[in-house]
């Protein structure tokens, strides 16, 4: 296998080498391009579309939830009947959070995250010209632009879009009936289509990442020797592969129920007090092939965030990442793991209370090698000489959420106190921290550190931390206080039906208020992305190399390349993390041991 | 217009950033800041503890203000062991919080390149991984124990009080609950799901032949005994729904076709609630649309929470629990849905299931 990868690469060399590859077209460049680099700034550029849309989505519901007496007469203007009187109706309030958690889990952290940093960096730090298939990799984007474009569209539709929950429970989202819920006409159609285009596209991606990762990796670069990114990477896209057939097969039976009047998921439904003619199915079945996907689907959005952070802390801290070996085990682990916790988001379903049991266990398992993680992280910045710039504050500021999140994690996963927490904004607060807000600190760091990867250019520094700053107090000025609402449902569209929930006024207030400042401040960020594509500080040097990394990606030119590497690819011959070692700040892989010199374990 | 303004500031306020960051980044040049990054370090390490002592007072700040608003103390027996759980595991991670943000944000101020000028190189500590490794896992199991006898405590058949308890049926719909308790016989009339039984007047599809069904009743508002354990069988007809009574920490999911239930003893009436939240501070302020203390309107309340359609939000009904004294008087008042409702469309000869289907048929 590895003989044959190396022959391969060769190959590649042979009939590339000297005038480098083909002259491409504009078309090639720059639309249908099958270059990893290119490929990735469309999930990212993509991506970043969908985040402004997704946070648009939230400011409104925001609005709603924090002002429920008011009206906005803006909002008719723009929303039209959606939003008569200049009040959202409940069940537009309902399309926007269904279609905020669709958009920002799949096409945002899932697409946009793992698209745009397992796009560039696997080829880049493996010292590959290209990934596996350049042509699938293409595809993998184009299915994705495909199925936003439907998912787009159900906005436009006369029903209006999905309102059942992005996870689609039946039987509310298993009839096309919009008596029931009007999302549950065409735009649950759109919904389902559009999700089935992503999984192709997320199948298409991944299997070219493990190819990638397993076959063509340069001369010297073994497993142990691959930065902690690609080990994320490479497990996400495992995690990908095993996990979305099962959303792919649970969506498509929905569909069945919906349009052919199979009932996979629908047993007595009784309608006006008419019986359908639904007969033997189970709801319950349809959250099984859900969270089967849908759990590990929030360690193929966190994975990627926890491989960009070890790299950025290690590379700012000019220091080896802490416990290698490890951070190599404990994502291993948690992969594993993650495939058996899914139904503790069912402990109060109607779920035999023994099967809980054993996800209880599970669930809380899986806390270890996410403490071993953090305790690694903290252990990379002690005694380091920390660079505090902002993709170093991400950084940080992913390991503060990720510690806040996850530890509500032991709450919820424990079956007897989430009867009470179930539902409610405990849960709400604990996975915006965790694998929200936490996940997009990471990409932040990502996009801040690889910027100059990217465009040669450096991001504004004065503009990223306020961006930082800016949105770690206002993140956690909006998710910290809903662990105090406990109790309170979520999906609630006002709480004033309820003396119990009415309680909290001016908080719901100030979460909105702070809601819109972060909102805002994402905006500056995308103001300084594309400021900086044009305008930025340009990477001095012939090599492309502004943090001092020791990774492959950063022995490249500064120029886009295709092929990356203007003659040979590079041979690695050390561990990633030489900082600050036999008196140099720091040894490129590419550097051949010194006579007498260990290789690091 | 307003709206015009708002947006032309918003706009002139990202010009002006942009033209800020753009000086900025040229004095930064100028300064030899792009080389030698030190002062900004130095500048965002004193951030860095800003934001620790900050987030921490933030934090208690928040307590402060919030914890007496919250859902009061439980009222039901299970829900004092649920919230005891809680608070252990409240304890374990806050200690694990608090320590580990004081280690992050006091060395990401300690150890920028201003404070530390030479990096040590470390790569692992074996022991280290062991011990974060051990303790970690032994807290946890110990979670998981004691969750687990608390799980298994609720949801265990054999430990529940058969003939003492009371039982009754909760079912949901878009967007009502429909609430059926047994009459004197203690039975509830058997449903039968086929479509001869359930009609619109009948959704539950009760047998009407079945005697057991005669003195079934349904309640307007939930009436529960102090002390006298309750199973509440649920059910739903169209979509999910969630049984949910935050005050007695119950919640089961509604699911159409699939029977659930919930087996708990309420252990506090709701005279003796509002007399425990008279005591306290915030339950003294008035609310203004009812001019009255807090307290004093109190209520329990069941809720849905499982997303079931557009009115999702309005599925609410009153909770009561009462002495067994004074819910007899209530059950007394209650009349028979058979007696008041169906009876009086038969007549002697016909029988009950017939003239419910000829109804239907007009």
């Amino acid at each position: 296998m590895q003989a044959a990868a190396h022959a391969d690469v060769h190959a590649h060399e042979a009939h590339g080498h000297g005038d480098h590859h083909h002259e491409e077209s504009w078309l090639e460049k720059y639309v249908f391009s099958r270059d990893h680099k290119t490929i990735g700034k469309q999930f990212l550029i993509t991506g970043m579309f969908w985040g402004i849309v997704g946070g648009l989505l939230s400011v409104l519901f925001r609005i709603q939830l924090g002002w429920p007496n008011e009206t906005f007469p803006f909002l008719e203007t723009f929303l039209g009947r959606w939003a008569e009187g200049g009040k959202i109706s409940s069940d537009f309030y309902y399309a926007l959070v269904t279609m905020h958690g669709t958009i920002l889990v799949f096409f945002v952290l899932t697409g946009g995250l793992s698209g745009t940093f397992a796009n560039l960096l696997i080829p880049y730090q493996l010292g590959v010209r290209d990934m596996a298939s350049g042509f699938m990799n293409m595809l993998s984007y184009w299915f994705f632009f495909l199925a936003s474009l439907i998912m787009f569209s159900s906005f436009f539709v006369q029903t209006g879009a999905a309102s059942g929950g992005w996870t689609a429970y039946p039987p509310l989202n298993g009839m096309r009936d919009v008596a029931i819920s009007k999302g549950s006409g065409l735009g649950f159609d759109l919904w389902a289509l559009s999700m089935t285009l992503f999984v192709v596209s997320s199948l298409l991606g991944s299997l070219n990442y493990v190819a990638t990762i397993l076959n063509m990796r340069t001369k010297g670069m073994t497993m142990m020797k691959m930065p902690l990114t690609i080990w994320a990477f490479l497990f996400t896209a495992v995690l990908g592969i095993l996990s979305f057939p099962a959303l792919l097969a649970g969506v498509s039976l929905l569909e069945f129920d919906r349009l052919l009047g199979t009932s996979f998921y629908l047993n007595d439904i009784v309608i006006n007090g008419n019986l359908l003619d639904y007969k033997g199915g189970s709801p319950i079945l349809f959250q099984h092939l859900f969270w089967f996907l849908g759990h590990p689907e929030v360690y193929i959005i966190i994975l990627p965030a926890m491989g960009i952070v070890s790299e950025v802390l290690s590379v700012h801290s000019r220091k080896p990442i802490f416990g290698y070996r490890a951070m190599v085990i404990s994502i291993m682990a948690i992969v594993i793991i993650s495939f058996l916790v899914w139904a503790h988001h069912m402990f109060v379903t109607g779920m035999n209370p023994n099967l809980g049991a054993v996800f209880v266990l599970f669930t809380l398992l899986i806390a270890v090698p996410s403490a071993i993680k953090v305790f690694n992280w903290i252990g990379t910045i002690w005694k380091g000489s920390l660079r505090l710039n902002t993709p170093m504050l991400f950084a940080i500021g992913f390991v503060s959420l990720f510690i806040s999140g996850g530890l509500t994690g032991l709450m919820l996963g424990n079956s007897a106190i989430d009867i009470q927490l179930h539902d409610t904004y405990f849960v709400v607060a604990h996975f915006h921290i965790v694998m929200g807000v936490a996940a997009f600190f990471g990409m932040f760091a990502g996009v801040y550190h690889w910027f100059p990867r990217f465009y040669g250019r450096y991001m504004n520094e004065t503009l990223g931390l306020i961006h930082f700053w800016g949105t770690l107090i206002g993140g956690y000025a909006i998710f910290f206080p809903m662990h105090f609402m406990t109790g309170l449902p979520r999906r609630y569209y006002t709480f004033a039906n309820f003396e119990t929930f009415n309680n909290f006024d001016n908080l719901v207030v100030f979460i909105s208020v702070a809601a819109m400042v972060v909102f805002s401040l994402q905006l500056m960020f995308i103001v300084n992305f594309f400021y900086s594509i044009f305008k930025g500080r340009k990477v001095e040097g012939e090599v492309c190399n502004p943090w001092g990394g020791t990774t492959l990606e950063w022995t490249a030119p500064v120029e886009r390349l295709h092929g990356n590497w203007p003659g040979e690819i590079p041979t690695v011959y050390r561990w990633p993390y030489d900082y600050n070692v036999n008196g140099r700040d720091f040894i490129p892989q590419t550097e051949p041991l010194k006579p007498g010199e260990v290789e690091h374990k | 217009m307003t709206v015009l303004i708002a947006t032309a500031i918003f706009i002139l306020l990202f010009v002006v950033l942009v033209y800020v960051a753009r000086a900025s980044e040229l004095a930064m040049v100028l300064n030899g800041e792009d080389k030698d990054t030190s002062k900004w370090s130095r500048f965002n390490g004193y951030m860095s503890l800003g934001f620790l002592v900050l987030f921490f007072a933030g934090i208690a700040w928040a307590c402060k203000l919030f914890i007496p608003v919250m859902i009061p103390k439980s009222a039901s027996l299970h829900g004092v062991q649920t919230d005891n759980l809680f608070y252990i595991t409240l304890f374990f991670i806050s200690v694990v919080f608090v320590l580990t943000h004081v280690a992050l944000f006091w060395f990401t101020y300690r150890y920028n390149e201003a404070n530390n000028k030479e990096a040590y190189f470390y790569t692992h500590n074996n022991t280290l991984e062991v011990v974060w490794t051990v303790i970690p896992a032994i807290v946890l199991t110990v979670l998981v124990v004691m969750g687990m006898r608390v799980w298994f405590g609720i949801f265990d058949v054999t430990k529940r009080d058969a003939k003492n308890m009371m039982v009754i049926e909760a079912t949901a719909k878009q967007f009502q609950w429909s609430i059926r308790y047994t009459g004197k016989d203690g039975a509830f009339g058997e449903r039968i799901i086929d479509k001869e039984h359930i009609t619109p007047e009948n959704e539950l599809g009760v047998n009407w032949k079945d005697e057991n069904s005669h003195d079934d009743f349904f309640a307007k508002e939930i009436y529960l005994v102090k002390n006298k354990p309750v199973l509440v069988k649920i059910g739903a007809l169209d979509v999910l729904h969630s049984f949910y009574l935050p005050h007695f920490r119950v919640k089961m999911d509604c699911v159409p076709g699939i029977p659930t239930q919930f087996y708990f003893t309420p252990t506090m009436t709701t005279k003796e609630m509002q007399e425990h939240l008279s005591t306290q501070p915030w339950w003294q302020q008035v609310n203004p649309e009812t001019q009255k203390p807090r307290w004093q309107t109190f209520k329990y309340e069941l809720a849905c929470a499982e997303l079931c359609g557009s009115s999702h939000y309005g599925m609410q009904k009153d909770v009561i629990v009462v002495e067994q004294k004074e819910y007899d008087e209530w059950f007394k008042e209650q009349s028979s849905y058979y007696e008041a409702v169906v009876k009086p469309t038969l007549t002697s000869e016909e029988k009950p299931a017939e003239k419910v289907q000829a109804l239907v048929s007009k």
